[in-house]
């Protein structure tokens, strides 16, 4: 846990930085457990084994548009998109559907079967199929604002592991211990029965589970199991085909295209093994599926995947979601073809009192808030400090309830604390230098769960979005707090407010939703001030700059925005920047920008950070243009000082500090990098299989 | 008929040089048990060699023929008699019916007797091994079973004591004091222990669900290494060879460190207080 002050000497109107850098944020992210993929709205829909969920938008860079927090006990096991609906299933026996647009459960139905292992929808949409512990494979008709039990299909011996629907809608398979079953979906009786083999040597007394399973609609049907075999059948005959041995460990997921010509398999290796359904010859008569790639994009266990259209998809409990294009579907050598890993998560998780000097970590169970050490004294570029007061943890908020944190925040003074759950939201005062904390009982009614929170820079007023893209202002006094106001934004704006800022000198908040729309408001009339022009790709961070009062806006696809708020309208600068167009180096970066901060002692810079660097933006430099180095940090320092100023532009980035999670500026002037090694999140994963490799 | 006479004499003969342990007793035409075919015998000499056989027959299995019998039958066929053992030229051990019969019975029981005791002896072996391993599960249990009591009823204060006492001298010493240590502690006065949160049927069967994931993930015969193992393996066979991943380990001895850390602060600030 290092808290080593560095002094950072950057002589081209960057200024000296003292750096805080932090380690001691213990973020370890949830496995991944299972995956949807719906082709309709292009969204992946992931559940985590805390049972937290998360939406990424495939047509938007990839973007971490929504997360909804776990719950204790939700043990989610399986997801389907209904049409734009989401349902899950989980070992808790309830079958559970969300709102997208709150962020919460909207219901759920206690299935009556025991733990539920699987779910699936049939193509037609209308009814919903869940395989139970006790056996039975439970039928839910799909209704409009709800889902409504049909009946039981005939009771089996052992539980349902896995199953799915052909797409015709008339047949069930489903995988169990020991075999397979194929149900007639109208009569519900069982028609085959497909024993699977066991595993050969000491797997031969355990029974093999049938993990997954998938039926096509040439009445195939593919299914893999404990014993490392993904085997093919005849569905209609109910005899086996080919069995393909692909590993010595399990196979834990299938996925197959929506073309039915490719599918990929996942095992406990971490490798993701595709097949695809290829004829020997070139006549197209006698096809089969023949296993052509393997990819190793994991270390441990692959327990969900799913099969894009140009992508395979995979995750699992190396909490690493992985995004491989498939190369005979997108051009080579191109940011489409490239791999991508998201590893953390798309917002910022920490929170930094400007003023006071202390930082809120957000842990889905608890808070912790820890404040800064001290150095005096200066050190060379890049040499570090010696610590005078090391840092030290305040406090340890502990959550009511079995609903994980939401959203968090730390007013800049470190004077006031607030939390909110799906359910619940918590205000504290913060006394004694952050030490002593009282919790503020009367709280107005409208202060409902929040989304996202906000205090204002001085720690008068509190903002908390909420439903329907509306914020609620309330007054921070310490007895009672006074409801002030609530803005809403213009009518039909239904999606959930993702980013909140307040302007430094009081007048100004903006919002984003996660439907790409930005609102002002003025916070003296309390009412909204102007609508950003809207841009396809979703905002991920933005400011208001407190002396210009422009507010810069950062969207997925990589691309800065700054418009006026007084004069309503893109400044000269962002309408330059968006004629020369970004460096491409800067729009192929696959982490968005998730901090926009600005220097008290230079309005002409920008501060932004995203995973793996933080850049200074100086706008009254050049811009770089395509034929230019961007990454000339380096480069510049070893040039003599006349030749800095010919070859230096304005993007001035700094990769030296990696995994970054928060990247802040002190009143003091001095930068405060939170960082988070992924060595350190990989050596606490659980046990990996064990891999013989010669000459170890 | 005397020439099938004599042919029978003369298969007879030959049929008696065949077979060398048979005692010659009886006569020499009618024997050869079954190979001898001869369909144009008489029936009192078929029946006689029949007999004759069957005496021979027993005598070889030892099993005794009424003397008086055979002596009848001898005096039957006194002629052959005489005829067989006159051609013969070993003579039979001079063992009789009643010896040879204990004789064998002695054997056999012997041999059922070791039989028995074998069997005994690995029942005996059994039943040890079964008290043992019982013994043992009971020992692991008791803990647990104690717990429980306790949670349950205040009447079982009572039996946690008697469990202590039957618990078994071999039994760990820190866990049997930490024990007494906390009997004694909870055991003052009249409470009820109860879980804050009752564990319903939803709940365990959660549990019992994500055992069996677990089991089948990281139970036995799973084959797995430790995450720390893997990287270490990665650094060893990679590009730039490093050392295994926490090589030294950090998290060493926290205690002591911090009681010196502790020492340290006290000793300069003993140092600064003659100072000042």
């Amino acid at each position: 846990n290092l808290n080593v002050p560095k002094a950072r000497n950057r002589k081209i109107q960057m200024g000296e930085f003292k750096v805080h850098r932090i380690r001691f944020f213990d973020y370890m992210p949830s496995a991944i457990r299972a995956m949807a993929f719906s082709t309709r709205t292009e969204r992946l829909a992931l559940a985590r084994a805390d049972g937290a969920l998360e939406i990424f938008n495939f047509s938007d860079n990839y973007f971490q548009e929504k997360v909804l927090p776990g719950h204790d006990g939700r043990a989610v096991e399986a997801l389907c998109w209904v049409g734009p609906r989401l349902f899950s299933a989980g070992l808790n026996g309830e079958i559970t559907e969300y709102d997208l647009e709150n962020l919460r459960p909207r219901y759920t139905v206690d299935a009556y079967g025991g733990p539920i292992w699987t779910i699936g929808v049939n193509s037609q949409g209308t009814l919903l199929a869940v395989g139970c512990e006790d056996g039975t494979v439970k039928m839910f008709e799909v209704l409009k604002e709800r889902i409504q039990f049909q009946r039981n299909l005939d009771r089996q011996r052992g539980r349902i592991i896995s199953l799915s629907w052909h797409p015709s809608g008339t047949l069930i398979a489903a995988g169990m211990m020991d075999m397979i079953r194929i149900f007639d979906a109208e009569t519900g009786r069982a028609t085959h029965r497909l024993v699977v083999d066991r595993g050969a040597g000491a797997s031969k007394s355990k029974e093999v589970v049938v993990w997954s399973i998938a039926f096509l609609s040439d009445y195939t049907i593919i299914s893999s199991d404990s014993a490392g075999k993904v085997q093919i059948w005849d569905g209609l005959n109910g005899t086996l085909i080919r069995t393909h041995l692909i590993t010595k460990w399990d196979v834990l997921a299938l996925s197959v295209s929506q073309d039915e010509s490719s599918l990929v398999a996942g095992t406990s290796e971490g490798t993701v093994v595709q097949f695809q359904f290829l004829s020997s010859t070139v006549d197209r008569l006698d096809k089969d599926w023949v296993r052509t790639r393997t990819f190793k994009n994991h270390s441990h266990d692959v327990r969900a995947l799913a099969h894009t259209e140009t992508a395979v998809v995979s995750g699992g409990m190396d909490t690493q979601l992985v995004v491989r294009p498939l190369l005979d579907k997108v051009e080579k050598n191109t940011r489409e073809s490239a791999i991508r890993k998201v590893s953390f998560p798309h917002r910022s998780l920490v929170c930094c009192a400007k003023k006071a000097g202390v930082l809120l970590f957000q842990f889905p169970d608890h808070l912790e808030l820890w404040r800064l050490g001290e150095s005096d004294g200066y050190g060379k570029p890049g040499g570090s400090l010696p610590v005078k007061r090391g840092p030290e943890k305040l406090i340890q908020l502990k959550r009511k309830g079995e609903d994980h944190i939401c959203c968090s925040a730390l007013s800049p003074c470190g004077g006031w604390l607030a939390y909110s759950t799906v359910t619940s939201f918590r205000l504290y005062r913060l006394l004694n230098g952050s030490i002593s904390i009282c919790k503020v009982s009367k709280l107005p009614k409208d202060l409902r769960p929040a989304h996202q929170l906000c205090f204002s820079t001085d720690s008068s007023k509190l903002f908390a979005s909420s439903s329907n893209s509306s914020v609620v202002v309330v007054a921070l006094n310490e007895p009672e707090c006074k409801y002030l106001g609530t803005l809403k934004a213009k009518y039909g704006c239904r999606q959930p407010v993702h980013l909140l800022s307040a302007s430094e000198n009081g007048k100004w908040l903006a919002t984003a939703n996660t439907d790409c729309e930005v609102h002002v408001y003025n916070l003296d009339k309390l009412k909204l001030h102007c609508t950003v022009p809207v841009y396809g790709s979703c905002p991920t961070a933005m400011a208001i700059h407190p002396t210009t009062s422009n507010l810069v806006v950062v969207h997925a696809d990589q691309q800065i925005f700054e418009y006026s708020l007084v004069k309503k309208e893109y400044t000269e600068w962002s309408r330059r920047l968006q004629k020369q167009g970004l460096h491409s180096l800067w729009l192929e970066r696959d982490t968005p920008i998730t901090h926009v901060t600005f220097n008290p002692k230079n309005p002409a810079h920008i501060i932004v950070q995203d995973l793996f660097m933080f850049c200074i933006i100086d706008k009254s430099l050049p811009l770089p243009e395509a034929k230019n180095v961007l990454y000339n940090q380096m480069t510049l320092r070893s040039l003599p000082e006349p030749d800095r100023v010919l070859h230096s532009h304005g993007f001035k980035i700094c990769k030296d500090f990696q995994h970054l999670l928060c990247v802040s500026l002190l009143e003091d002037h001095s930068l405060v990098v939170v960082e988070r090694p992924l060595l350190d999140i990989v050596s606490q994963l659980p046990a990996p299989v064990r891999q013989k490799k010669f000459a170890t | 008929m005397n020439t099938n006479n004599s042919r029978c004499i003369a298969a007879v003969v030959k049929a008696r040089s065949l077979r060398e342990h048979r005692p010659a007793n009886g006569s020499a035409g009618m024997q050869g048990g079954g190979r001898v075919r001869s369909r144009s015998l008489s029936v009192t000499m078929r029946r006689s060699a029949m007999t004759l056989q069957n005496n021979m027959a027993k005598n070889q299995r030892g099993e005794a023929a009424p003397s008086s019998r055979m002596t009848g039958r001898e005096r039957q066929m006194g002629g052959f008699s005489l005829l067989l053992e006159s051609s013969d030229d070993e003579g039979p051990e001079e063992v009789t019916f009643e010896d040879s019969k204990a004789d064998a019975r002695r054997s056999m029981k012997r041999a059922l007797d070791t039989a028995r005791r074998e069997k005994e002896l690995l029942k005996e072996k059994r039943r040890k091994r079964q008290e043992l391993f019982q013994e043992q599960k009971k020992r692991k249990l008791l803990s647990a079973e104690v717990l429980e009591e306790i949670d349950s009823t205040k009447q079982e204060q009572s039996h946690v004591k008697a469990a202590e006492e039957e618990a078994e001298p071999e039994e760990v010493e820190g866990r049997k004091r930490n024990w007494k240590q906390n009997a004694a502690r909870n055991l003052k006065g009249n409470y009820t222990v109860t879980t804050v949160k009752q564990s319903t049927l939803a709940s365990s069967q959660l549990k019992a669900a994500e055992d069996f994931l677990h089991s089948r993930m990281y139970g036995p015969g799973s084959r797995r290494t430790t995450s720390n193992e893997m990287l270490s393996l990665e650094n060893k066979m990679g590009k730039n060879k490093s050392a295994a991943v926490q090589f030294v380990k950090k998290n060493w001895a926290c205690q002591k460190k911090a009681k010196a850390e502790k020492l340290k602060k006290t000793w300069i600030h003993m140092q600064q207080i003659p100072s000042s």
